[in-house]
């Protein structure tokens, strides 16, 4: 085996970014065969998952053979299999160990904090399984633990429908997304959903490019360009109807309090509530294709 | 004037084949509109066809800059010959959405609720907001009609009349005077479904 990526226990934005990082200052480039060694992840959620998903899709773009070390935990690995993850590794991971069997020590249940197992966005039909899911399942999660009412519902899947759209609208790539309900006990003592939807397209910064990078010259970066799409409504297109799906979910996202964080090419812009520490900015990340986006929606009250 | 209902829901049954109720996503918006723009242009003129949304799930931003705010763009300018549109059967929700896919576009739509009766969506200016409610509340009205109930000069009810019906939000009918001339009787939208 030549390189071996370790990402550190928690594999969440934050962790994920850490083993980004790990990878941008590794020799990889020479290496025909590479490692992931989950065998020490403690805990991994949907950002992580689908990050790791994402990452593996880059890799085999590059040629890459990649061996997935899966978690020694076996709480992990079955919160890996109940989000679906081990039916979509199929053709990006070597599995190891290669057989997986959680018949006998899991079963799906209806209670599951699981608002959406990963699902592939290729297709306008994928987002309306999507949507339909997430209606299903609204009453069981955002309404009894996030306690919505069908106004925030309805905004919260119009959100996600939005978010969801980008990949097919401007990334001109296949993508991800995953929801999970968690309980913030340190931070807020609440609950919250965490939102991951990923693509591996040509980012937003080339997605824009044709219509602002002569605007802005030298000053045209990965920072910018998310600005300009977050803040600004900017599209590629010149139709003034285009390009505010994403203002829209900002909207919603800061009315009720919650985080949204955007990451394409070698930077990231996060949009923090006042229970969340950290920095707005981070320019110079590690290169990584595509657009990252997380959003933390919050339980309403109290 | 003929009044025609749509109904989006049996629509997105026969146009979408994943069977679903919500109209999310600007590919399935453009489906939609492409058949109502079908439906309108085989309507005779004038005609005031009524979107039904009841049975519609979720709306989302795309979708409702792709079917409503496309369609009423196309409307104003023509495309369909001299039709008319109304939406109806709206959940709070769903206007809601459809409202930041007009403003954006600085577009208006007339909405028929039966329990409210008729409400503008979109951006419509103040003056012209009157000038609707005038022709809304008494469903006929002449220019002279309204200079003299809005104690407002012909040149200025005239203007306001037109731009309304420019922007396709009431009708109007060339009709020959109690005094034998001819003149326009601008009408409600809302009135040929009885409202």
């Amino acid at each position: 085996m030549g390189l071996i990526l370790v990402p550190p226990p928690t594999v969440d934005e934050k962790g994920f970014e850490l083993f980004l990082g790990q990878f941008g200052r590794r020799p990889w480039v020479e290496s025909h065969r590479i490692g992931i060694d989950l065998g020490d992840v403690t805990f991994i959620d949907p950002y992580g998952m689908v990050g790791m998903l994402e990452f593996g899709y880059y890799l085999k773009s590059l040629g890459k053979e990649v061996i997935l070390r899966v978690p020694r935990t076996g709480e992990v690995s079955k919160y890996l299999e109940r989000m679906d993850f081990f039916r979509l590794h199929l053709g990006l991971f070597i599995l190891d160990p290669p057989r997986l069997d959680f018949t006998e020590r899991y079963h799906r249940s209806s209670s599951s904090d699981v608002l959406l197992e990963i699902t592939k966005i290729e297709k306008s039909d994928d987002i309306h399984f999507i949507v339909d899911r997430v209606r299903d399942r609204a009453g069981s999660i955002l309404e009894a633990h996030l306690h919505y009412d069908e106004r925030a519902i309805h905004h919260f899947i119009v959100a996600l429908s939005e978010v969801c759209q980008n990949i097919l609208e401007h990334s001109q790539n296949i993508g991800y997304v995953g929801i999970q309900k968690y309980f913030y006990a340190k931070s807020l003592a609440k609950n919250v959903v965490k939102i991951a939807v990923m693509d591996l397209g040509i980012g937003i910064k080339n997605s824009l490019s044709p219509r602002f990078s002569s605007v802005f010259g030298e000053k045209w970066t990965d920072l910018l360009a998310i600005e300009r799409a977050l803040l600004h409504g900017a599209s590629r297109y010149e139709d003034i109807g285009r390009g505010h799906g994403l203002t829209e979910v900002r909207k919603f996202v800061q009315e009720w309090s919650g985080k949204i964080s955007i990451r394409s090419g070698t930077a990231k812009f996060s949009l923090l509530p006042s229970w969340e520490k950290g920095s707005r900015v981070h320019s110079g990340v590690t290169f990584f294709p595509g657009t990252q986006i997380s959003l933390i929606l919050p339980e309403m009250g109290g | 004037m003929r009044g025609r209902v749509y109904d989006l829901r049996l629509f997105m049954k026969e146009e979408m084949v994943n069977g679903s109720i919500n109209l999310v996503t600007r590919e399935t918006g453009a489906v939609i509109r492409e058949r109502l723009e079908r439906e309108l242009i085989g309507e005779a003129d004038p005609t005031v066809a009524f979107l039904d949304f009841s049975g519609v799930g979720v709306v989302d931003y795309s979708c409702a800059d792709e079917v409503i705010a496309k369609l009423v763009s196309r409307l104003l300018s023509a495309e369909y010959g001299d039709k008319f549109i109304v939406l109806e059967g709206l959940s709070s929700n769903q206007m809601e959405n459809i409202e930041v896919a007009l403003e954006r576009k600085k577009l208006a739509v007339l909405s028929l609720q039966e329990t409210v009766g008729w409400q503008i969506i979109g951006f419509l200016n103040n003056y012209l907001r009157k000038t609707l409610v005038s022709v809304m509340e008494r469903e006929n009205i002449t220019l002279r009609e309204l200079a003299e109930e809005g104690g407002i000069g012909l040149n200025t009810g005239g203007t306001r009349l037109l731009n309304l019906y420019k922007k396709r939000l009431i009708w109007r009918s060339e009709e020959v005077s109690r005094e034998g001339g001819r003149q326009f009787v601008y009408k409600s939208l809302t009135a040929v479904r009885g409202y």
